[in-house]
């Protein structure tokens, strides 16, 4: 980990000319957050503070920055990894003294990330939860394993936090097809929708985990699949697409690992509601106040979403992806599916 | 025959002295059970010190009290000392004369003055118990007499009922009276606290005293030198009155009046007789004997004219910054302890007086309150403690106007105890109580500015400390981590640990510049 060893170089070098060593992490304050136009997601700033072990209230801080980067490098130099909660409970014994609480060493997690401008998976850290399912003609190597996502059950293939060390081997498929629930999902693997369109069906189980928004950008940008987000049409739904495409405000110093702006949402917008007569739900006034945010969001910023957004307010109305079901449980892969691909590639 | 206005008149002399007592025994002191034993403690000690600083004695003064039966109301109180005794033919009219002594008529800086002091305290004894003072005294001579003592209330004379001689090496006074309607008891107002007191303020003084339960206590003697007897000062024009000046023509032996006011007052030269003269139309070398209250009234009234030197204060005998140091010290073992001795000042036109202040902070200074801890204020006027009447006097109402704040302190939460002495011929009392001093513009202002001076000490030692505090916090902290920082760097680096000392001194230093 050569990266780990220059920040330690950095610090001795400072340390021998008999200068108090300081640490320069980018700035992940509100302020520090810009959206980053040309690529399409939030981006940090030019801003740093500046972390220096002459200062009294920072020397500590210093100190365990430095323990999660040794311990860190311990765990890649053994190939192990190690989830957020298992650093903060070895931290119980590292000289500076515990933490606080679990956020006080996540903090310090994130400033590793952004001051090393890598993610936590690079530093053999994993989130805690498992990733989507996987359902189509992929097939990869997990250490000595090698599985094909079809033949993993109908659960399909799950993502793993540690999604980076998986090898992708092959794959016959030509696009990625992300949906938001797992009733989806199991729809389209049920009517072969993976045969029909030549696509891995992920179920993104809600907001996408770090570790399938990983697979989802390997698979744009390893395997050159287009990916297709497909969620329910309201507020919520348009946000899960919205951060797998642009990534989040929060984890604005890894986006350029974590976003997929390739990606595409293809429903269910309020024009389909519209278009296709689903059966709806009134919005609520937390869904109405949340679609006004989103109208002020630079992500949403495009002439598409402003449209969709407004529309779907004058509607007062949103509409489950389920909702198809309406027209028969075949209906969304016969019909509505091919209908959206061909919008968005065909042409 | 007698009459019936004889006999009421009879009636009226048996009982005109005690009378008097008994009327302004609250005047006096003699208030509450408490208080009455602290005003015979004080009496006792006071007359000792006194004696002790005349004839040059390092004082060590043994104060005992004890119960003399069941009756927790009823005690002995005896006070020892090692001064230079008194002659024989003296020991009735010292004890059981009033209003007798050596002090009257005579401007002399000591703690008692009135000649009311110990002859009150047998007086005391006298009315509450019925018994007389038991005397014992020495010259040093080879022979002690012990005399036992009263007043004899009718002629207002000592009366002596026993007579005892006996051999021994010994010098000093021993009084030991009897009183009842008292109350033994370790508070603020108490002999134990009395004596504390005046052992901080006489830290050449040894202090033994001996509590009814057999508690014994000893105040050690802190310096070793004797302070210099206060020499008698001579009036100063501006502060006398008419009165005064008739008392003073009265008694002298000069014969003119010119030759009065030479002779008894300070500050004054054959030009300024002859400028009382021309201003006050008096001649001045009439008989002092024959000068009138209306020529008395014209020369005081030139004297407000006229311009004099400013007055000497050099019979003035404070305690002196170090030895006030020292005595604090010793009290408190404080983790700081300042003092100041002021320039003389003058009140009301001529008295000079002089203000000393002390504070001890930490160790044992302040007084405890519940949990937190309070300033404590010590009062003394001419060393002698007072604690009583707190409220109404000077020294208090100076303090309260201070802002504590500037200087670091919360008088209701600082472990801080103020002594404040104020040194002068005539100390301004409210009342024949002296247990406070009177509103004195120039003594306030003055109480004020040496309160000020010993504060600002206090708080650039307050400031220090926080400093230190600090600046060993930051070591601390610096000591802890940056040996870690080091550490896991190199393991990062996987080279060698360098040294850190330079930037553990670097970095320790650099934070106090910044002083954050």
């Amino acid at each position: 980990m050569e990266v780990l060893k220059e920040l330690g170089k950095g610090v001795l070098r400072e340390l021998r000319e008999g200068k108090p060593p300081k640490l320069k992490i980018p700035s992940r304050g509100t302020s520090n957050i810009v959206y980053d136009e040309e690529h399409g997601y939030y981006v940090l700033g030019p801003r740093y503070e500046i972390r220096s072990a002459s200062s009294m209230a920072q020397v500590k801080k210093f100190a365990q920055t430095l323990c999660v980067a040794e311990f860190c490098k311990e765990l890649v130099s053994a190939g192990k990894f190690a989830t957020l909660r298992e650093m903060y409970y070895t931290a119980e014994g590292w000289e500076p003294g515990p933490f606080k609480d679990q956020d006080e060493s996540d903090l310090l997690v994130e400033d590793l990330e952004a001051m090393l401008g890598l993610k936590r998976e690079d530093l053999a850290l994993m989130p805690e939860e498992d990733g989507a399912a996987v359902f189509g003609d992929l097939t990869i190597r997990e250490g000595d394993v090698t599985i094909n996502a079809l033949k993993a059950g109908r659960g399909g293939y799950t993502i793993p936090p540690t999604i980076d060390e998986v090898e992708f081997v092959k794959c016959k498929a030509k696009r990625v097809i992300a949906v938001e629930t797992m009733g989806m999902y199991h729809r389209l693997v049920q009517e072969e929708a993976w045969k029909k369109f030549d696509a891995l069906i992920v179920g993104l189980k809600g907001q996408a985990a770090r570790a399938t928004r990983r697979f989802l950008k390997r698979a744009n940008e390893e395997l050159g699949l287009p990916v297709l987000l497909f969620t329910d049409g309201d507020p919520f739904g348009f946000h899960i697409a919205m951060v797998v495409i642009s990534g989040s405000a929060k984890l604005a110093y890894v986006n350029h690992e974590l976003a997929v702006p390739k990606a595409k949402f293809i429903g269910v917008t309020a024009t389909d509601i519209v278009e296709y007569d689903l059966p709806t739900d009134k919005l609520r006034e937390i869904d109405i106040a949340r679609l006004k945010q989103l109208q002020k969001d630079p992500r949403y910023g495009s002439k598409f979403w402003q449209e969709e957004i407004k529309k779907m307010l004058e509607l007062g109305k949103k509409a489950e992806q389920q909702a198809f079901a309406k027209y028969g449980l075949e209906y969304v892969v016969k019909e509505y599916l091919p209908a959206k691909l061909k919008e968005v590639e065909g042409a | 025959m007698k009459t019936l206005a004889d006999e009421l008149f009879e009636e009226f002399r048996e009982h005109s002295v005690s009378e008097f007592f008994r009327k302004n025994a609250a005047m006096l002191g003699y208030t509450g059970k408490v208080r009455s034993l602290t005003t015979v403690v004080h009496e006792g000690v006071t007359n000792s010190l006194d004696a002790c600083e005349e004839a040059g004695i390092l004082p060590e003064i043994k104060v005992e009290i004890k119960r003399v039966d069941e009756d927790p109301e009823h005690l002995k109180v005896a006070v020892e000392d090692n001064g230079p005794g008194i002659p024989e033919k003296y020991i009735p009219s010292v004890f059981g004369k009033m209003l007798a002594g050596t002090k009257l008529h005579r401007l002399l800086q000591q703690r008692g003055q009135q000649g009311i002091g110990i002859s009150g305290a047998v007086m005391f004894a006298q009315i509450t118990s019925g018994k007389p003072a038991l005397v014992r005294t020495s010259t040093g001579d080879g022979k002690i007499v012990e005399m036992e003592v009263s007043i004899n209330v009718d002629k207002n004379e000592g009366e002596v009922h026993s007579r005892r001689l006996m051999q021994g090496k010994w010098k000093g006074t021993r009084i030991e009276l009897e009183l009842k309607e008292v109350t033994y008891q370790r508070s603020r107002y108490s002999p134990f606290h009395y004596l504390k007191m005046t052992s901080i303020a006489n830290p050449h003084a040894k202090i033994i005293f001996e509590e009814p339960d057999g508690t014994k206590t000893v105040f050690e003697r802190v310096v070793k030198e004797v302070p210099p007897p206060p020499e008698p000062m001579p009036l100063y024009p501006k502060g006398l009155m008419a009165d005064d000046l008739l008392v003073l023509c009265r008694n002298s032996r000069s014969r003119t009046v010119g030759g009065v006011l030479i002779g008894e007052l300070s500050r004054m030269t054959k030009q300024k007789v002859e400028e009382v003269e021309r201003l006050s139309g008096v001649r001045m070398d009439k008989k002092p004997q024959e000068l009138t209250w209306e020529e008395a009234e014209r020369i005081i009234r030139a004297f407000k004219q006229m311009k004099f030197m400013a007055p000497s204060a050099s019979g003035l005998r404070p305690i002196g910054k170090e030895h006030i140091e020292k005595s604090l010290k010793q009290m408190y073992e404080p983790e700081f302890v300042a003092a100041v001795t002021r320039e003389p000042k003058f009140y009301r036109g001529g008295i000079p007086f002089v203000v000393e202040v002390g504070m001890a902070y930490g160790g044992k200074a302040g007084r405890e309150e519940g949990e937190g801890e309070r300033m404590e204020l010590l009062r003394f006027a001419n060393r002698a403690p007072l604690i009583f009447d707190q409220g109404g006097c000077v020294i208090t109402s100076a303090l309260r106007d201070i802002d504590w704040g500037r200087y670091g302190l919360d008088p209701e939460n600082s472990p801080l105890t103020i002594f404040v002495n104020l040194c002068s011929a005539y100390v301004p009392y409210t009342s024949a109580g002296k247990q406070s001093i009177a509103e004195e513009p120039e003594i306030y202002e003055e109480l004020r500015f040496a309160v000020m001076d010993v504060a600002r000490e206090v708080r650039s030692y307050l400031y220090r400390k926080t400093k230190q505090r600090e600046r060993e916090q930051r070591a601390g902290i610096f000591e802890k981590f940056l040996p870690i920082i080091a550490k896991k760097a190199s393991s990062l680096a996987e080279e060698e640990p360098p040294d850190i000392k330079p930037v553990l001194k670097k970095v320790t230093g650099i934070e106090l510049e910044r002083g954050e």
